[in-house]
């Protein structure tokens, strides 16, 4: 254990070094170095034939996929050094120097120290854990733990290798190609059109590839991953456009703006159980408010606990009120920004109230909107459960039983720990993967203003 | 300048390695005889909690030197996990309080230092009548209880709040109907609930219960069926479970056809204990099986409401011979290694808690069992079971079961993570319309993994 501990603070401590020292390209090369480490761990037992448990075919896949990817992020990482970094990186090293300490080398580690000390204990050490922890059959208080390698991981994907080699790349060829067909027609023709009209088949196509790899069937983790996408997806959209909407209304100038904007904003201090226990008292079927004034005017209010899709939508409900009230807050704020004699000069030259809104305002804002769309999704991934707890404890029949609610579910409820942490591992590779994702499609659409 | 950055490497490295290894050190393990009894309990409602702290307080009066601290936590399952980090950190408990599913895993449990973290209360009582003048009641306790939690002819924990399944009725509603008496069947039950939906001011269903593994277990009881191998894990440790067993079939079959004949109301929340008996006390239905350990708030709501409540056994199916009905609720488990001076005050409180006069006052608080024959005897004397016939009804159900694994309940690791699964699939059934013998099955197969999987780590095979 303390071979590890030293190895992971020695990596920290050189990611560190190396991004305020070294060329800012060594810093990832340290990381990707961690990475493979990770990866190894994952893949040597796989790979090396000592294989526990069902599922082997797939487990040996996955193994096969870590290594591909790491290979791969290497290789993009050796690039980058061989092309020296290029003027981005020449640039970034310029102003990470810019600023000199004039005792010397210790006093930024000094001042540093308290907050590496607790990123280390309190982020870097649980991370790696929970890693460690997927590989393993581990119960909380259990006398002896077992390796069961990839295992917790093959239990939550289809049983047929095939389908978990196949399906993720049929994906990515089908992202790339796309990609590739558009970078290589001419903006204008009827081919670029068409590739562009066709672009958002990409993404399509992995939300349906995942679908497919999930395992099916009641016991399957494929019904978490369906109601994880409907409902996180459902609140960011909710919570987005409702907070602009309310935001640009309350950002005019009228009597009493502050107050109502003050009152919009209240629901986000009230916390996700209290969100959920303030809209059971409103819709639940047998004591609720509205199941009462539905009654008074002789209509028949419907459970939302005995109704999948009403269920997902009263959390989806539930869990945007309470969020909105942040992204009226940081919308407020961006308005602020919208240059006035633009809109002006827009509306001088004929432009419609929509058109101002979609053409001028939304693109100003639009670094706003990408923040909130990184914070938003990592609200409804990770902040929901005491929501859902208290509204449907998950169901009905695990209709509302999103990644973070099954994770705390079986890794806390039942203290199956291996399972747990191996889930949080793929709740953690898609958050990663969507960040991703978003950076790179929003990037050179989002200007932050200044500069060139 | 490279020379710096490498010291500084050094240093971080080194002072992150520092760090982390305080963090992983372990205190010594709280066994000393301070003369403080710990009592852990999962309740923290004013009646139960207050029950244990006002006990605790008239146990410290009578014996001077002795105290005892009862801390509160909401439900089982936080316990079970405070306990294990406790356990970690040295500070554990002498008394805790375990519900009946994890039986098996008390049993199991070690500390850090390996060995088991509970002592059988029988093995630390031995041969005395009575411990720090507290007469010892473990021999008193009434057999369904003692069986429970007695293995290989070992009785482990001292039974605390024990309940049965029973059935309430709305007497008013039954009246209205036509019904003469509490059904005591499946066919009984179809029949009132037919007479209940003939009523034109009627319920909005005849019937609810929550969807908890409990009822499955109760089922198997009744139709005096196995739910593990080795005599529902009481002769040996349960390694295969049996969850597409036909009298498992049969019982999801008859409430599955009960929900779409719409005289079964679901809540749509697993384990709704609350919903199911909010819709009772609402009159949204005529019947309402829950635990007799709600009798008291159970009636106390009918006042409220001004209708009239009776209570009655859980129903069976008369077309299979009946095994009987099993207990359920919690226990309280003694920690190992403790000094002599607070074993002894432990188990004298243990009893004490349990004397007649106690365990007579607790039945009247809440409506669990009467846990001890004698506490039964006191009640019977003074009259409580004439002026309130209700609380009788769990007694009287348990001793009705004939003394087999099956009626005792099953004994099984990994059993609260299961119930998990039971509830799931009976969810599934019932709101998705699931085939029950496929659903069944699938649910086995998870079963049997988890199960697999504790024995792997617990007994290694």
């Amino acid at each position: 254990m303390l071979l590890i501990l030293t190895v992971l603070a020695a990596a920290l401590a050189a990611v560190v070094a190396s991004r305020g020292r070294l060329h800012p390209l060594a810093g990832g090369a340290v990381g990707l170095a961690a990475a493979s480490a990770t990866t190894w761990t994952f893949a040597g037992c796989a790979l090396g034939g000592d294989v526990t448990g069902d599922n082997t075919g797939v487990q040996r896949v996955l193994a096969v996929a870590a290594v591909v990817t790491v290979a791969a992020g290497v290789a993009r990482t050796v690039a980058a050094l061989r092309a020296g970094g290029g003027p981005a990186g020449e640039a970034m090293l310029t102003e990470l120097r810019s600023g000199r300490f004039r005792t010397g080398a210790w006093l930024p580690w000094l001042l540093l120290a308290p907050t590496l000390a607790i990123l280390a204990v309190f982020l870097y050490y649980p991370s790696f854990q929970t890693f460690a922890l997927s590989t393993k059959l581990a119960r909380m208080g259990a006398p002896r733990s077992a390796d069961v390698c990839l295992g917790n991981f093959a239990e939550l994907l289809v049983p047929s290798p095939y389908l978990v080699a196949g399906l993720p790349p049929a994906a990515v060829a089908v992202v790339a190609g796309l990609a590739l067909w558009r970078s290589r027609t001419t903006p204008g023709t009827a081919s670029h059109t068409a590739a562009a009209a066709l672009s958002p088949l990409g993404p399509i196509a992995t939300v349906v590839a995942l679908y497919f790899v999930f395992a099916p069937g009641r016991t399957g983790y494929r019904g978490v991953y369906v109601a994880t996408l409907g409902i996180s997806f459902g609140i960011v959209a909710l919570s987005m456009t409702a907070g602009l909407g309310l935001a640009y209304l309350v950002a005019r100038r009228f009597r009493g703006a502050s107050v109502y904007r003050t009152l919009l904003i209240w629901p986000y201090a009230v916390s996700p159980p209290v969100a959920g226990i303030l809209f059971f008292m409103m819709f639940d079927p047998t004591a609720g408010v509205m199941a009462h004034l539905a009654g008074v005017v002789g209509l028949d209010f419907p459970s939302y606990r005995t109704d999948g899709v009403l269920a997902q939508a009263a959390i989806v409900l539930a869990a945007s009120w309470k969020w909105v009230g942040h992204n009226i807050l940081f919308y407020v704020a961006a308005l602020q920004t919208v240059p006035r004699e633009i809109v002006e000069a827009a509306a001088i030259d004929g432009a419609g109230a929509w058109r101002r809104f979609v053409r001028i305002v939304v693109p100003t804002i639009a670094p706003v909107t990408f923040f909130l769309l990184v914070t938003n999704l990592t609200y409804a991934f990770f902040d929901v459960y005491g929501t859902i707890d208290y509204l449907t404890r998950g169901g009905p029949s695990g209709r509302t039983t999103v990644a973070i609610y099954e994770i705390i579910r079986v890794g806390v409820g039942t203290g199956d720990l291996g399972r747990g942490a191996a889930q949080s591992v793929i709740l953690f590779i898609a958050v990663i993967g969507l960040t991703v994702w978003q950076f790179r499609r929003s990037e050179g659409r989002i200007t932050y203003g200044g500069g060139a | 300048m490279k020379n710096r950055a490498l010291w500084a490497t050094a240093a971080g490295t080194a002072a992150a390695a520092l760090v982390l290894t305080g963090c992983t050190g372990s205190s010594e393990a709280d066994t000393a005889g301070d003369g403080v009894v710990d009592v852990w309990v999962a309740f923290t409602d004013d009646a139960r909690l207050g029950f244990v702290q006002e006990k605790a307080a008239e146990f410290e009066q009578k014996h001077e030197g002795v105290t005892v601290k009862v801390q509160g936590f909401d439900n089982y399952e936080t316990l079970f996990q405070q306990m294990q980090l406790a356990l970690d950190g040295g500070d554990a408990p002498e008394i805790v309080h375990y519900f009946e599913a994890a039986t098996r895993e008390a049993l199991d449990a070690v500390g850090p230092d390996g060995e088991p973290v509970f002592q059988s209360v029988s093995a630390a009582t031995g041969d005395r009548d009575e411990i720090l003048g507290e007469p010892v009641v473990l021999d008193d306790v009434v057999a369904p209880a003692k069986n429970y939690y007695s293995v290989d002819g070992e009785f482990y924990s001292m039974p605390w709040n024990t309940s049965s399944t029973i059935m309430y009725g709305n007497q008013t509603m039954m009246d209205e109907a036509g019904i003469d008496a509490m059904p005591e069947t499946w066919q009984d039950l179809e029949a009132a609930c037919d007479k209940i939906a003939k009523l034109a001011d009627g319920p909005e269903a005849c019937i609810t219960w929550p969807n908890h593994s409990w009822w499955m277990e109760q089922a198997m009881g009744q139709a005096d069926t196995n739910l593990g191998n080795n005599d529902n894990g009481r002769s040996g440790r349960a390694t295969e479970i049996d969850l597409d067993s036909d009298a498992m079939v049969d019982y999801l079959t008859w409430w599955q056809n009960l929900e779409k004949n719409g005289d079964y109301l679901y809540t749509g929340v697993q384990r709704d204990w609350d919903g199911t008996r909010a819709a009772f006390s609402a009159q949204q239905v005529a019947f309402l099986m829950s635990s007799s350990g709600d009798a008291a708030g159970i009636d106390e709501e009918s006042a409220d409401g001004g209708y009239d409540v009776v209570a009655g056994r859980m129903p069976y199916d008369a077309d299979t011979p009946y095994g009987g009905n099993l207990i359920g609720g919690a226990t309280l488990w003694l920690r190992s290694g403790l000094d002599e001076d607070t074993t002894d005050a432990s188990l004298a409180f243990l009893n004490f808690f349990n004397n007649p006069e106690n365990a007579a006052e607790w039945h009247k608080v809440s409506g669990y069992v009467p846990i001890t024959n004698s506490a039964v005897d006191l009640l019977t004397e003074e009259g409580w079971f004439d002026e309130n016939p209700n609380f009788k009804v769990a007694s009287d159900q348990l001793a009705l079961a004939a003394d087999t694994p099956a009626s005792t309940g099953v004994l099984m690791g990994n059993f609260v993570a299961i119930r998990d699964v039971i509830t799931a699939a009976a969810e599934d059934i019932l709101v998705q319309g699931d085939d029950v013998e496929e659903r069944l099955h699938a649910a086995d197969d998870e079963a049997q993994q988890l199960l697999d999987d504790y024995e792997l780590l617990y007994s290694g095979e």
